[in-house]
Order: C-alpha cells, then structure tokens, then sequence
C-alpha cells in the first residue's frame, strides 16, 4: 500500500529462531511493524505468541535472527533495555503486585523521587496524581487508586495493567490478551483506548488476542502464527475471518514469509 | 458506599490492631498484676526490647522482601563473643584488646559479610533462603564456640560498656538506638524507593525483573542489611553484660519471629510495618514481665506465646480475606 511505504518501520525482525530443548518455538519469524499501525497476533495454543512478545520485550533473547528497532540493530538483554528505548509490554500475567495499591503498581520500577541527603525519597503525591489523571484517561473505574490490588476485581486489574501502557507506551507496545479479564463495556472502553492511544502518540502496536471479532475491529494488519512459523501476514481489508481461522488451524498453508 | 466504608474501617482497625492488643495488654497486666505498674518496669520493659527488637528490624526486612533468615540469632551470638574476644583482658580473650568501637565496627562487618554468603547462595545458586540460612545458623553458632573453645570472656574496657552506662532520663543509651533504627528503618521502607522495591519484590518478584528493579542486588542489601544488625546486636549485648559466652542469643530467632508475625509482617513476603514490630516485640516483652512477677513456670510463658504466634497467623489471614474479590 502507498500510505504505508511513506511511513517509518518501527520494528524489523527477520529471521527469528527461538527453542527450548528439543521444542521449537518459533523458526524463521520475520515482519516489520509501522508507526501509527497495530498489528494483531494471533495463532492457537503454542503457537510461539508468547515467546515472540517475550524475546521482542527482552525478557529472553532469541536463538538466531536480529531485531531492528527504528532502524538499528538491538540486543535486549532485559526487559529494562527494551523499556528504556520505548517498548513498553503488558504481560498476560498482568505483572501485578497484589500487596500494593494502583498507584505503586503504575510506577514500579519506575517511581518519581527525590533526593533528601542521599536518600532517594518517594514523591507520593505526584505519583498519585499521575495515576488518578491515567486511570481516568482509561475510563474504566476502580473504587481508588489508594486502593490494594489484592481487593480488586479482574476487570480492575486489567485496566491497572493497561494504565502502564497509557502512561508508558512510547514508541512500541506489547500487549498480551490486553482484554482477556474485562467485560463487554469495558473491552469496548479498552480497545477504543488502544486505538486513541496509537493516533495521539503515531505509535505501533501488536495485540495478541484470541479474539478475531475484536482483532478486525481494532488493528491494520494480522500476522498469524502456527508452530513457531509465520504463515500468514494480512491487510485486515483483504482478508475476512473465515481466511485467518484457516491460517490458525493449518486448513490452508500458504507461506509468504519471504 | 457504606459497605466500603466499613470494610475500610475494618481494615484500619485490622492493620493497627497490635497496638490495640498492646495497650489493652498493658492495661489489663497494670491492673491485674502488682508491681507491673511502676516506672521501674517499664523502663525494664523497653530495655529488654533492645535485642530482640534489633533482630526484628533485621528479621522484617528479609520477610517483607519474601526471604527469611534463620541465622539472625547465630550472627548475633558471633557478634557478642567475637567483640569479647577482641576487646576483653580475661585469659580466653585474644590478647589484642581491641578498642571497643573497632570491634563494633569488625562485627558489624563480619555480620554483613556473613549476609551477603546466604544472598550469594541464594541468588546464584537458587537455594531457598530457609535451607542457606539454616546451615549458616548451624555454622556460625559453631564458630563461635569454637573461637573461645566454648568459654567466655569477660574483663571488658569501661568504655565498652558506655553503651549501657550512659543514661538520659534514666534511660540507657542503647534504647535510645532501638528507637533511632525503629524511626529510620520505618522511614526507609515506608518513604523510600528502598523499601517500595522490598515491597515490590516480596509481592511479585517476576513483576519486579519486568519492571527493571534489579533484584538480586536489592535482595544482597536485604541479607547484607540483615547480618550487619545481628553483628551488631551482639556487640550489644555483650556491652550490656559485660562479656559474653559462646551461647548468647540463643533462642532468640524463635523470639524474634514470633514478634514479627505477631506484629503483622506475612511470612510469605509482601505485607508488614515497622510499627506493628515494634508493637509485637513490645507485647512479647511486656508479657515475660507480667509473667515474670507472677512467679508463673517458664515453660507457661512458652505455652502463652506459642499460641500468641498462632492467633497473629490466624487473624492475618481472617485480615487478608476480608474485601478480597
């Protein structure tokens, strides 16, 4: 497409091989991510969905294959690396402490302070204003951010770990099943929030989902994965539902991963 | 609304609950017990506090961050009879008679240094805490005996006991330590990046490496942190003595976590505050010394204790439920 050739690469990957053992979880995965795109992820059990997102946010690096992010070639060696150049990850797991409140958990690692003789002294107030203008940005409602995680709902947790992409996400986010614990209304809120979010900030996105119905709502392109190889990279506009199960489920193989 | 209200009310009360016990405790022993109310005993109370309370501090850093260390007790025993050994003129002392301060600052040293072997054991090796610092609970007690062939040492320099001897407001000095480590601990893990990261880590571990916090170098702090106040508890202890025998602060890891469970820290990581332990190592102190004057068997006290320790299980895991979706 012409609009698409105009604008920046984001992320290149090519060749990416990754096993554990004698298990091959991904072979030869290449694509490239565009700014202002989101791309949804999607393959079935075991695919190598969740292995991908987690070489690509640095928490293990990969076998063989390099990544190229805005155009240089990186070696992450931890997510904090991977953090640091903008790509922020909302984990499956959703990387909550349950023992803290909203606000400790949108700034771990990452909270303000000041120096006071030598002492690194937590801004609590601005932390927690940060947070309350982030919670409100997502709409969806939690009883308070002063609130512990432990006395939260599912949906409540989700929106806490999606708040740290609404603060965070700078150039790249990864967002594993981003919508697996909320409801109707409150997906909707989500995803409507993803796609703001992409526009305001011109920044790309990968969703991995189960979801089909909401991948053709919310994304540009799909990129579909079975057994650790890429077998199917789509335009949402060329391609409908029916076509993607049957890259899932290997009911056709076509391979254009060049 | 009114629901929530309540629940957080509940929880108000529920997370200060030990100082209601503790005042209660205290109320109920000066009106039950002759002689427990007078200053005398109070001013006993405290500064029977010093050690355990000490420990304490050490003990709560390691549970908060989801560790645990058992050789608290040991690195204090060490602590209290190699500063004798170092210092003191009697004949199984060492003969170098070392100024009391150098030696504070040895075993201060030695007890970070032995900190630091149970965080490398269980950081590089991924042992679990509870089997590194059992075996250097084990080790360490034995080198103590073994450095003085399971004698004491006594002789000190007065100066080493300026510690105890000092007073103000007829308090000795050493209180007045336990209360500066309980002011500044309490700041460190409640305003500090510090301590939100022991917090972090002892709540979600995987969370913490995924957000950057560097953990293992924050954990060999914790143990470090942890040796270093146990060396120096001993030292403690031998200034308030005036010598020390191999076996000093035996017993005393059991003490020491029964104070912190009953003051509110989780034993398995994420919960607690320096408030509640001191509440905790105060109750337990106040206890023996009710106890104390009523003539009642030791081994009662035992009994008393025991089921202390398991009530402040029980209600922190009533605690922990209530509200929880």
């Amino acid at each position: 497409m012409d609009s698409m050739s105009k604008r920046k690469v984001i992320l290149k990957i090519e060749k990416i091989s990754k096993s554990f053992g004698s298990v091959v979880a991904l072979s030869n995965v290449g694509f490239e991510v565009y700014e202002n795109e989101i791309i949804g992820l999607v393959g079935d059990n075991g695919a190598g969905k969740s292995t991908l997102l987690k070489i690509l946010s640095g928490n293990f690096p990969p076998d063989k294959g390099e990544i190229y992010f805005e155009g240089r070639k990186v070696n992450f060696k931890s997510p904090v690396e991977a953090r640091q150049m903008g790509i922020e990850t909302v984990y499956q797991d959703l990387s909550l402490c349950e023992n803290l409140d909203a606000i400790s958990n949108l700034f771990i690692g990452r909270e303000a302070y000041k120096n006071f003789l030598g002492f690194k002294v937590l801004q609590k107030r601005e932390m927690e204003r940060e947070t309350i203008e982030v919670v409100n940005k997502i709409g969806i409602n939690i009883p308070s951010v002063k609130e512990r995680i432990e006395f939260l709902s599912g949906g409540e947790r989700q929106a806490i770990s999606l708040s740290r992409f609404v603060a965070w996400g700078k150039k790249l986010a990864l967002l594993d099943e981003p919508t697996a614990a909320l409801g109707v209304e409150q997906t909707r809120k989500a995803l409507d929030l993803i796609t703001k979010i992409r526009k305001q900030r011109n920044i790309g996105i990968i969703v991995v989902s189960h979801n089909l119905q909401q991948i053709f709502e919310t994304v540009d392109r799909i990129i579909v994965l079975r057994h650790g190889e890429v077998v199917g990279i789509r335009e949402k506009q060329l391609t409908d539902p029916d076509e993607i199960v049957s890259l899932i489920t290997g009911a056709i193989f076509i391979n254009d991963n060049k | 609304m009114v629901e929530q209200r309540t629940t957080r009310a509940l929880r108000l009360i529920s997370d200060n609950m030990i100082w209601f016990i503790l005042l209660l405790s205290l109320t109920v022993f000066s009106l039950a017990v002759q002689g427990f109310f007078n200053v005398r005993n109070f001013r006993n109370i405290i500064h029977h506090s010093v050690f355990i309370g000490l420990l304490a501090i050490a003990q709560s850093h390691c549970l908060i961050s989801g560790n645990i260390d058992l050789s608290i007790e040991s690195v204090a025993g060490m602590g209290a009879i190699l500063s004798a050994w170092l210092c003191g003129a009697s004949v199984f002392a060492s003969g170098l008679q070392v100024n009391p301060f150098a030696g504070l600052l040895i075993v201060t040293v030695i007890g970070a240094a032995v900190g630091f072997t149970n965080g490398f054991f269980v950081l590089k090796f991924k042992i679990h805490p509870f089997l590194v610092t059992f075996s250097t609970y084990i080790i360490i007690r034995g080198l103590a005996v073994f450095l003085t062939g399971g004698r004491g040492v006594s002789q000190l320099p007065d100066s080493f006991r300026l510690v105890d001897t000092t007073k103000f407001l007829t308090l000795p000095l050493m209180v007045y330590i336990l209360l500066i480590f309980y002011i500044f601990f309490y700041f460190v893990l409640e305003k500090t990046r510090f301590g939100r990261h022991t917090f972090v880590i002892g709540g979600n571990i995987n969370a913490a490496y995924n957000f950057g916090i560097n953990v293992d170098r924050h954990l060999f702090r914790i143990f470090a942190l942890s040796g270093a106040i146990s060396g120096f508890t001993g030292w403690l202890m031998t200034a308030r003595a005036g010598g020390a025998t191999p076996a000093m602060a035996m017993g005393f890891l059991f003490e020491t976590l029964a104070a912190v469970i009953i003051g509110g820290v989780s034993i398995t990581g994420g919960f607690g505050s320096l408030a509640g332990v001191l509440a905790g190592v105060l109750l337990l102190s106040s206890m023996r010394s009710a106890l104390n004057i009523l003539a009642i068997s030791p081994f009662i006290t035992e009994v008393i204790r025991g089921l202390l320790v398991l009530a402040a299980i029980v209600l922190d895991s009533v605690k922990r439920t209530v509200g929880r979706k």
